[in-house]
């Protein structure tokens, strides 16, 4: 399985997604850091950040915005590592193979699983360690609401972008059942509204049910993109 | 007689339309194996459920003495194959692409690589991106693909599109020389008979989704396809002439005074000296023979005319 994962990166030349998340990396914590110590997120009039309700600290905004990005980056990736090989034909190249298709499904959803988790994990440590170790000098417009010393920290940061990652599988559902690698991004972005956004006081992003709700249904997702696979023709 | 490849009443619907109905193929051990049909025949439908790309509505596929089924994966590393155009992953050349075949395969032999890339003229150009490749490069690369893990069985969908007339002449004679000294079994389909009729050992006739015909080419050869065709002004005469005098029964009236004689037993001279002696008076008289490519053609116009 690691062998047909590491094939899968190979293939979709990973080096361009690094190169890519890097980048995103970088623009969030410039974008965080403003936000933080530029003030660009502040009410002109009062000098204070003009937030919704419940966002008045920083760590809100530094889940919110990199959940965001990486939900919409796994879209992304899933949509030309599957969605796009079933149109361009490569999938039957890769399903005349003597591999169980279940098997490359598998793969090519952890290839993309595995990328992107480690690369949210590792962007928000950056993005949180840089901002704590700037707030040292600089004062945040935001108050800092995070320690970064005890495990409670680490555990949440990794269930909560395990949780981001996984939800991605939605959007593969519905791009391969439409055949659209437009609708696999698109999905994407309204996965965010759905868990990140907020109207008025209303919001589902404080809900502790709702993400183990989505988790739940994105891997059952998941487990019906695959099982289809074996006996579905190829089009 | 065992068959390497056999198909038992193979039938594939979609969505209430029967694209292949009741085929039944039969492919000896070390032969070539042409399967003919006009576009849209049916060809590449059964060649994808023999590579196991879509399941049968009904009927049976038998590969290499196994039954195909949708768990059959183990068949697959005895086979090579191109359905529909050969597609490659752009951004790597040409020796990845064929390098990550064989992992995938799980087939690693040292120099099988070059071999096969020296075997299609590739040599030069396998270190370039496959996305510059032309359509001829991609075919003969798709083809250097399928050949690449020594398969018992090569299964090749139109593999001479795209391909200059020097290139598939080179396409053929390397699928000769596979079949003779390799022992390769191959099928391939096309419509243009006259670009496999030297090498193929057998042919099958697919029209309109039905098998119609399966013959080899020694029976074709055995079968009086020659005739003699005839020139006279007046056919009726020379009709009667000729079942009433030379006893002959296996003859048509063309068109315009042309009759065409398949009885391969009368000679010319006969032919002419009775006539002559019977008053017909005969304006051309030849000896020719029908191409397959028209036999072929009868084979699957006079299916449409029946129906």
């Amino acid at each position: 399985m690691l062998k047909l994962i590491k094939l899968e990166w190979k293939k979709n030349n990973i080096g361009k997604y690094i190169r890519n998340a890097a980048i995103l990396a970088v623009i969030l914590y410039l974008f965080l850091f403003s936000f933080a110590f530029l003030g660009i997120a502040n009410d002109p009039d009062t000098g204070v950040p003009d937030t919704a309700p419940g966002n008045e600290t920083i760590s809100p905004s530094i889940e919110l915005f990199t959940s965001m990005s990486f939900l919409v980056f796994t879209g992304v990736m899933l949509a030309s590592f599957i969605v796009s090989a079933y149109k361009n034909k490569t999938m039957n190249l890769m399903f005349s193979y003597p591999i169980k298709r279940q098997k490359i499904l598998i793969s090519q959803m952890l290839a993309v699983w595995i990328f992107n988790f480690t690369a949210l994990v590792l962007t928000k440590l950056v993005i949180y360690g840089g901002i704590l170790a700037n707030s040292r000098f600089l004062e945040s417009a935001f108050p800092i609401d995070f320690d970064m010393t005890g495990p409670g920290f680490y555990i949440q940061l990794i269930v909560k972008a395990m949780v981001i990652v996984t939800m991605g599988f939605i959007a593969l559902f519905v791009g391969m059942a439409m055949k659209s690698s437009k609708a696999t991004i698109i999905t994407s972005f309204l996965l965010i509204f759905l868990t990140q956004a907020n109207i008025g006081d209303l919001t589902m992003a404080n809900n502790t049910v709702l993400p183990v709700i989505l988790t739940i249904v994105s891997l059952a997702f998941a487990f019906l993109s695959v099982c289809r696979a074996e006996t579905k023709d190829l089009t | 007689m065992s068959y390497i490849l056999q198909t038992n009443h193979l039938t594939k619907t979609i969505d209430g339309k029967e694209l292949v109905k009741d085929v039944s193929l039969h492919i000896k051990k070390g032969e070539i194996y042409g399967f003919l049909g006009p576009n849209g025949a049916g060809k590449t439908t059964v060649m994808k459920m023999l590579t196991n790309l879509w399941k049968p509505t009904d009927g049976s596929i038998e590969i290499l003495g196994e039954t195909l089924t949708p768990q059959s994966y183990e068949v697959l590393k005895r086979m090579g194959s191109i359905i529909e155009f050969p597609t490659f992953y752009g951004h790597m050349t040409g020796y990845e692409n064929l390098k990550l075949h064989c992992e995938y395969m799980g087939y690693y032999e040292h120099g099988s690589i070059e071999n096969a890339l020296e075997m299609l003229d590739l040599t030069s150009a396998a270190s370039k991106p496959v996305k510059n490749y032309s359509l001829g490069m991609k075919e003969r690369l798709g083809i250097a693909r399928a050949i690449l893990c020594k398969p018992e069985l090569l299964i090749l969908d139109e593999p001479t599109n795209g391909l200059d007339p020097a290139g598939m002449k080179q396409i053929r004679e390397l699928f000769h020389m596979l079949c003779r000294e390799y022992g390769i079994t191959i099928m391939i389909s096309t419509h243009i008979l006259s670009e496999i009729e030297s090498i193929v050992d057998t042919i099958g006739v697919i029209h309109h989704g039905k098998m119609n015909k399966e013959i080899s080419m020694r029976e074709i050869e055995q079968m009086s396809l020659a005739y003699i065709e005839l020139s006279v002004q007046n056919p009726e005469k020379a009709a009667y002439v000729l079942s009433e005098k030379l006893g002959l029964t296996n003859f048509k009236i063309v068109e315009d005074g042309q009759i065409r004689i398949y009885d391969n037993q009368v000679s010319t001279q006969d032919l002419s000296r009775v006539l002559a002696l019977n008053g017909v008076s005969v304006s051309a008289l030849a000896k020719k023979g029908e191409t397959l490519e028209d036999y072929f053609l009868k084979l699957t116009e006079g299916g449409e005319k029946e129906c």
